[in-house]
């Protein structure tokens, strides 16, 4: 194989459409003198993580993936630079789409266009790698490309919160969250251009809840009304929008905030961790994108027995409950945040889950008194209280 | 009180438990008189050493007695020896009455039960048994006559004999009209049955006519009738306690070391002088069996399980032969490319063994890559056809890893696409899981022998694999440079919006670029095509062909550059023809290979499409 003749590394905290015209020109020039033009991006891996306990979230390591231009990556290259083009038209203008739409603008225009005929998309997969790959060459968040998935989890119930939305054109939308009534309030694309403000003094904790809908119950029977509190649903694994509304409650209010979701490996593991941490695969977003600050509520193991919650065991024939506790048990091995000394008590909630293979759902908590609707709450609030949390 | 104890007949118990012999159902109850009758009529055509030429017709004829019936005519003709008179009504009409049971030889049927059986579905459906006409070549006129079960007393009885004038010397045919139900397609179906029967018997004319088609002719590819080796005396370790007592009783008052030297193989004198050293005595040795009584008979069966002997002989045991395969399975369809491999006979068990496997890739067989292989199974050179997953052939496929080989495959399950794969078994005692002989008992050593197989034949396989993904990954690399050279090229320039004269200059610099890799892709298929032919060239010297032919070929063959492939193409079509003409060579030598070969390596035949013909026909190196 011949040695790659040209290579670079973009930098991070440049204008987009600048580093994109100098990324662009670089190819151009490579082209044009017949050399290979080779990029690399941050290695976005596990192998490739590591455990910042001064910042609180996986940090990237020195590896790089390298995407040299040949016959095999023509395709892809060209679909990049395809996108990049329409991205690029986006920030110019100030259009902004979910990735879906992005899907359908691609694979009509190819469709129509017969000259890119060949890009073709066959089906969002597709044009969602690549709109990965564009991030990546040019070491962005996909927002940063005017780009936004789906919003999914993030709905919020507060008495005591103002938000503040600056919008594209400048202006400012105030959002008074006690007006909404039962409505929760959803974040947009980019909570970066919130401002948060509690009505009158401090906000005294913020709840995260893991089922949207669970938060939607406890907020139905009058939690925000009896607290001070900020109560929201993550929706399953947290998306961007979600983590960065976490952060942005973390940073801007300095209340502190609790995760409450189920004890099994696969929440630890992959709800809470990326919420607090963020995720190998968004290595160089984990900065704008977690909240180290969140602590573990529960369900803990010792609130079973406390309360006698309704646990029972893992089937161990359904793979994905097996595969969930092999993945906890590598995690124990090789990934930095469980590994850290920090985190020695997750690590031991997950060592105890794979001894016992138990679950127990955070909706246990509601049959601890079946007739008193509000038993959900002063468990949590007493676990607060008392602090009982990780 | 107690309850009257009575006897029944052999053939009650199987009149009132058919489904225990494959008459579970109409669909099985037409597969297996089919089956049956076919069976019969190939082993007394290779008993015989006549080539068989079989006719069968099948049809419905109405509808059934049994309600979801419908009435089923089977018949089966053959050009065998014939069946003397008095004869008939034991072949047809008595269970358990066989020339081959207990014989341990290969012959496809064993013990007697399969054609009495169907005599007694049609007499229990249609209240008449097998109508057969018969003709040796002693007599002037065939014999035709309607043979019945007597179930009460397990005996034949004659109904309707008649003399005929019968076109042909010799020969017979059976004739059933019973309840059943025709399926042609799928695991349980006639033609499947037909088509796997062809692959595995390609010394066989078959001529057969499904309802109101046309008959269809499938010609022999083999003038070589196959010889079903004898019987060789039992191994002493393959024996219980009992049968070498009642074995015993066959050398009447014979003297011990003549009942062990002439009633098992592997016995010397040197094992009958080992044998007193595990408490047998040596006055036992030269005296008379009838001297012995049980307790020394087991001492003397103890001895012998002791003492070290070599395996058993595989002597006794036949293979279908490369070459025929190869030949054979063209019958399947229209095949792209296939592999077959030969294990040499092996010991599994304790018994002798020869597992053979044909792979082949099938051109519009109306499956596609998603879609199951079409697994043939074969025991005794019979098609096996139900109760596939619990066969040990089938496990044997689900452990390989066809992944390697280039075929999809999701985890422990059989692999994904357009092919075909035959695994034939042929012992004299093959250990089937049911009377119906529907599955092969898995026992480990058999297991692995057909999974060693089923590598040898993988391997081969990938290289054809490999060789096809080569040549259609230098044709992507080929599209990719037309195709998105200069999309890539024009986007560049409208996001820089740089002059046309640059765009241009990085065009001519891209395609460079992408030029150098599309010739190291074709460096990369030149490499595959030379290492298949140089495989071939490999395979042809040990199949025969002389070296300088083969040297001559390889270098033909392993010519590096594009140009030059014509040239290597009608090579192949020369070759075609050499091969034909040595095949006598092939088969004399083949022989001695085995007799030569003391570390049992295969032998193996690899079959290939000629790369230069559009018709698809195989050819063999």
């Amino acid at each position: 194989m011949s040695k790659p003749q040209s290579t670079w590394k973009i930098g991070k905290g440049r204008d987009v459409p600048q580093v994109s015209k100098e990324l662009c020109e670089r190819i151009l020039a490579d082209l044009e003198r017949a050399r290979r033009p080779v990029l690399e991006a941050t290695k976005c891996s596990l192998d490739n993580s590591f455990y910042n306990s001064k910042v609180g979230f996986l940090t990237p390591g020195d590896k790089v993936v390298r995407t040299e231009l040949n016959v095999s990556s023509v395709q892809k290259m060209s679909r990049a630079i395809f996108f990049l083009e329409i991205f690029l038209r986006h920030l110019t203008s100030g259009q902004v789409n979910s990735k879906r739409e992005l899907y359908y603008i691609a694979k009509g225009e190819c469709k129509k266009n017969k000259h890119l005929k060949a890009l073709d998309f066959a089906d969002q997969t597709e044009s969602d790698a690549i709109i990965d790959f564009v991030g990546e060459m040019l070491e962005c968040y996909r927002e940063e490309l005017n780009c936004f998935a789906n919003e999914r989890g993030g709905q919020t119930y507060c008495q005591n919160l103002v938000v503040t939305e600056t919008l594209l054109d400048g202006s400012k939308a105030t959002v008074d969250l006690s007006t909404l009534g039962t409505s929760p309030f959803q974040p947009k694309n980019k909570p970066q251009n919130f401002q948060l403000k509690p009505k009158k003094g401090k906000i005294d904790f913020c709840l995260i809840v893991e089922s949207e809908a669970t938060a939607g119950s406890l907020v139905a029977n009058g939690m925000t009304r009896r607290h001070n509190c900020i109560v929201f649903g993550a929706g399953g694994v947290p998306s961007n929008g979600v983590r960065s509304w976490a952060k942005a409650i973390q940073d801007q209010l300095e209340t502190p905030i609790y995760f409450f979701g189920d004890l099994d490996a696969y929440t630890i593991q992959n709800i809470y961790r990326t919420l607090k941490a963020g995720s190998a695969a968004s290595l160089i977003r984990n900065s704008d994108f977690s909240a180290p600050e969140v602590k573990f509520l529960g369900v803990l193991p010792e609130d079973i027995k406390k309360y006698d919650l309704s646990a029972y065991n893992v089937n161990q024939n359904d793979p994905t409950e097996a595969r969930a506790l092999k993945k906890a048990a590598d995690a124990l091995k090789n990934d930095p945040f469980f590994k850290d000394k920090r985190n020695k008590g997750l690590a031991d909630i997950l060592d105890w889950l794979i001894d016992n293979k138990v679950r127990c759902e955070q909706q246990a908590f509601y049959m601890v008194a079946p007739r008193d609707k509000e038993m959900c709450e002063k468990i949590i609030v007493e676990k607060i209280k008392n602090k009982i949390y990780v | 009180m107690t309850s009257k104890i009575t006897s029944s007949s052999t053939a009650e118990y199987f009149s009132k438990n058919l489904q225990q012999v494959g008459f579970s159902s109409g669909t099985k109850a037409v597969l297996t008189t089919l089956k049956e009758s076919v069976d019969n009529s190939l082993d007394a055509c290779e008993d015989n050493d006549i080539l068989p030429e079989l006719n069968v017709i099948i049809k419905k004829v109405g509808s059934g007695t049994q309600k979801n019936m419908d009435s089923i005519y089977v018949s089966v003709t053959d050009n065998g020896p014939g069946i003397g008179a008095d004869d008939l009504p034991r072949v047809y009409g008595e269970y358990l009455a066989s020339s081959k049971f207990g014989r341990g030889r290969c012959s496809r049927g064993q013990q007697g039960i399969g054609i009495s059986a169907a005599t007694t579905w049609a007499q229990l459906t249609a209240a008449q048994g097998v109508l057969v006409t018969t003709k040796t070549s002693a007599m002037r006129s065939a014999i035709r006559a309607q043979i019945e079960v007597d179930i009460k007393k397990n005996q034949g009885s004659i109904r309707k004999k008649e003399s005929i004038n019968w076109d042909r010397p010799h020969g017979t045919q059976v004739e059933f009209t019973f309840d059943g139900r025709l399926q042609l397609n799928g695991e349980g179906g006639i033609l499947t049955y037909l088509t796997g029967t062809s692959l595995v018997n390609p010394h066989m004319k078959l001529t057969y006519k499904i309802n109101d088609e046309k008959p269809v002719v499938v010609e022999r590819v083999s003038n070589e009738n196959i010889k079903i080796p004898d019987a060789v005396a039992p191994h002493p370790h393959t024996m219980k306690l009992g049968e070498f007592i009642g074995h015993a009783s066959l050398f009447g008052k014979s003297s011990v070391d003549n009942f062990l030297k002439k009633g098992f193989s592997r016995i010397s004198d040197q094992t009958i002088n080992d044998l007193t050293k595990h408490n047998v005595k040596k006055s036992w040795i030269s005296g008379s069996l009838s001297s012995l009584g049980d307790a020394d008979f087991k001492t003397l069966y103890t001895a012998l399980q002791n003492v070290e002997l070599m395996a058993p002989s595989t002597r006794s045991v036949l293979q279908i032969g490369e070459e025929a395969l190869s030949h054979s399975i063209h019958r399947l369809g229209d095949i792209d490319f296939f592999s077959v491999v030969t294990r040499k006979a092996r010991i599994c068990d304790a018994k002798p063994v020869v597992v053979e496997v044909a792979i082949a890739r099938v051109k519009n067989s109306g499956l596609d890559g998603d879609d199951p292989v079409q697994v043939l199974r074969f025991a005794n050179r019979v098609p096996l056809q139900f109760d596939k997953a619990a066969c040990v052939t089938t496990k044997a496929i689900e452990t390989v890893n066809w992944r390697t080989y280039g075929l999809g495959q999701p985890k422990d399950s059989i692999p994904l696409g357009p092919y075909v794969i035959a695994i034939s078994v042929v012992s004299p005692f093959i250990k089937f899981k049911n009377a119906s002989k529907e599955t092969i008992d898995a026992s480990d050593e058999l297991l692995e022998e057909i999974r060693l197989a089923l590598i040898q034949a993988g391997q081969r396989l990938s290289r054809h694999i490999n060789k096809e993904n080569r040549a259609a990954d230098l044709e992507q690399k080929i599209r990719h440079i037309e195709q998105f050279g200069p999309i890539l090229i024009e986007g560049l320039g409208r996001i820089l919006s740089a002059p046309a004269k640059r765009l241009d200059v990085a065009r001519q610099g891209l395609l460079k670029l992408l030029g150098r890799d599309a010739q190291a892709a074709e460096e990369q298929l030149e490499t595959a095509v030379a290492k298949h032919a140089a495989h071939e060239a490999k395979m042809k010297r040990k199949l025969g062909v002389t070296e300088d032919d083969s040297q001559e070929d390889a270098e033909s063959e392993e010519t590096p550059n594009r140009e030059d492939r014509p040239t290597e193409k009608s090579s192949a079509k020369d070759k075609k023809s050499k091969t034909v003409k040595k095949k006598g060579l092939k088969a004399s030598e083949d022989d001695e290979d085995q007799q030569l070969d003391l570390l049992g390596s295969p032998t193996i035949t690899e079959t290939l499409k000629d790369p230069s013909s559009n018709d698809g026909e195989g050819w063999s190196v």
